[in-house]
């Protein structure tokens, strides 16, 4: 293993009721850093199970995830310490209700890392600003539109410094003059090298800055490549098919 | 003033008045809200300890079995534990469990606010549990997997995480719980505890007067429910407010 590889991802197997859902069906493929890598395919072709491999928060049936060196399917192994590297957002935020922005974002450096609060609280506000939202540090996540939220749930994962950021359709809840906000942070944080993996149906997104497409359909990874490579020329019939009803 | 009136007031003094009567009325509810107090701290204690387990079980059996290793043989020995008690605890009546409360399990105490504590706690608890449990499982799943996905563990992304939203979800509920419990403890007297009901009972015996002293403890109990229960919808008022 080079030392540019951040996540490798051999043979991931997850099924449902024994055998008869296999939502991944041996899943193996490497991650550098600095990469953003876009997941796409047909509803129900694992996407999201595989994305929720990679921080374990679902636990594989079969297969290998080794995270900086690390194997975190390993049972000894700490996934936590882990976690706390691999930052996650969600298509609906999952913001903490009964807190501000301002301690969503604390409440994990702080208590995890033993972070001083008013340090924390320095980082947070720097955050927020640069998502154009320093004035909302002290609303709560009910008073924010959509896309504020899904930008403050970005900022809280950026705040324990991860090593890579996964995303579930992060603008898939999003009201269509609000995916705008959320993809433009998503593209700054991308240039600025955080190595990315994102679901998402976006191919707009998906063009322009990914550094590799893959194209998954139950539970297996049938095409990878560029961008280019993938919208422009691809070879898997499947993959014609899909991008022949998403790209109208 | 009409004689009728006038009768009122002497006999009301009379009863209590007479050998310091009141002062067993005053014993008597004092006792009656350190046994509800007392019973409502052991059980919340109790709740939060099986509701802990059980939902832990709950939600971490499919993960652990996966990972294998004892820990969810040792989960599943705790939580029948749990089973076993909330079963025994709701399936007999709560007069029984003071009874032997007192005159097997702490037969060598008469301490009988303190055994009161005791079994109407452990009563509670079981109620508080699933009460808990309840408003665990009220909490969007999302939130436990925001918390878990920024590093917390399982018992940090609870503590820090879940049970405040759990709390706010079940405070309306858990007081009505306690109006419950201080009505429920009025059955202390069958194992010679002095609580209100008891004293307003002897005081009745004693000057063999029923109408005032039973209409006094009737009453008594009523103001407190109407205080606490003004105070739930009070709560309820303020918790739906900052929700918006
Ligand atoms: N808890 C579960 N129990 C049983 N089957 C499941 C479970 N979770 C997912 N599946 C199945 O696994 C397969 C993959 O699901 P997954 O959510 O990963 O798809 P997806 O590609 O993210 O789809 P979408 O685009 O709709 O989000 C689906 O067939 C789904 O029904
Ligand atoms: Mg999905």
């Amino acid at each position: 293993m080079t030392d540019n590889v951040l996540i490798k991802v051999q043979d991931l197997k997850k099924y449902y009721n024994g055998e008869d859902v296999k939502a991944l069906d041996g899943i193996s493929c490497e991650i550098s850093k600095g990469e953003v890598i876009v997941v796409i395919g047909p509803s129900g072709s694992g996407k999201s199970t595989f994305l929720r491999s990679l921080n374990l928060l679902e636990i594989p049936t079969g297969g290998h995830i080794f995270f900086e060196g690390t194997d975190i399917t390993d049972r000894k192994t700490d996934i936590n310490v882990h976690r706390q590297k691999m930052g996650m957002v969600f298509q609906h935020f999952n913001l903490f209700p009964n807190m501000t922005v301002l301690k969503n974002m604390t409440i994990a450096p702080v208590k995890l890392l033993g972070a001083d609060k008013a340090e924390a609280e320095k980082k947070a506000r720097e955050l927020l600003a640069r998502v154009g939202l320093e004035d909302r540090a002290d609303a709560y996540p009910s008073q924010l539109s959509g896309g504020q939220k899904q930008r403050v749930a970005i900022v809280r994962a950026l705040c324990m410094s991860p090593d890579v950021m996964l995303f579930d359709e992060p603008t898939s809840a999003l009201d269509p003059e609000m995916v705008g906000e959320v993809l433009d942070v998503m593209k700054e944080l991308a240039n600025e090298g955080m190595t990315m993996v994102v679901v998402t149906h976006e191919m707009g997104f998906a063009k322009e800055v990914g550094t590799r497409v893959l194209f998954m359909d139950e539970g297996k990874i049938l095409e990878e490549g560029t961008p280019d490579k993938i919208f422009n020329n691809p070879e898997n019939p499947r993959l014609k098919d899909f991008l022949s009803k998403v790209l109208i | 003033m009409p004689e009728f009136i006038r009768e009122f007031i002497d006999k009301i003094k009379f009863i209590y008045l007479g050998d310091s009567r009141y002062l067993k009325l005053i014993e008597g509810f004092t006792n009656t809200l350190k046994i509800t107090a007392g019973a409502l701290v052991v059980g919340i204690i109790i709740g939060i300890v099986i509701a802990a387990v059980r939902s832990s079980y709950d939600k971490n059996k499919e993960s652990l079995k996966l990972r294998g290793g004892i820990g969810y043989h040792i989960l599943k020995v705790f939580n029948a534990i749990c089973q076993l008690y909330l079963t025994v605890i709701r399936g007999t009546p709560v007069v029984v469990q003071l009874m032997i409360s007192y005159f097997v399990i702490f037969a060598a105490s008469d301490n009988g606010v303190m055994v009161g504590i005791f079994a109407f706690g452990l009563n509670s608890g079981a109620y508080v549990a699933e009460i808990f449990r309840a408003g665990i499982m009220s909490v969007d799943p999302g939130q436990f997997e925001a918390g878990r996905s920024l590093g917390f563990n399982y018992i940090k992304t609870m503590r820090y995480i879940i049970i405040p939203q759990m709390f706010k979800a079940v405070l309306p509920t858990l007081l009505n719980e306690f109006i419950a419990l201080l009505k429920e403890t009025s059955v202390a007297g069958y194992v010679g505890v002095m609580d209100l009901t008891k004293a307003g009972n002897i005081i009745a015996g004693r000057t063999f007067e029923y109408f005032v002293p039973l209409f006094t403890v009737a009453l008594t109990y009523l103001v407190c429910v109407i205080v606490l229960t003004s105070l739930v919808s009070r709560l309820e008022r303020r918790l739906r407010k900052s929700d918006r």
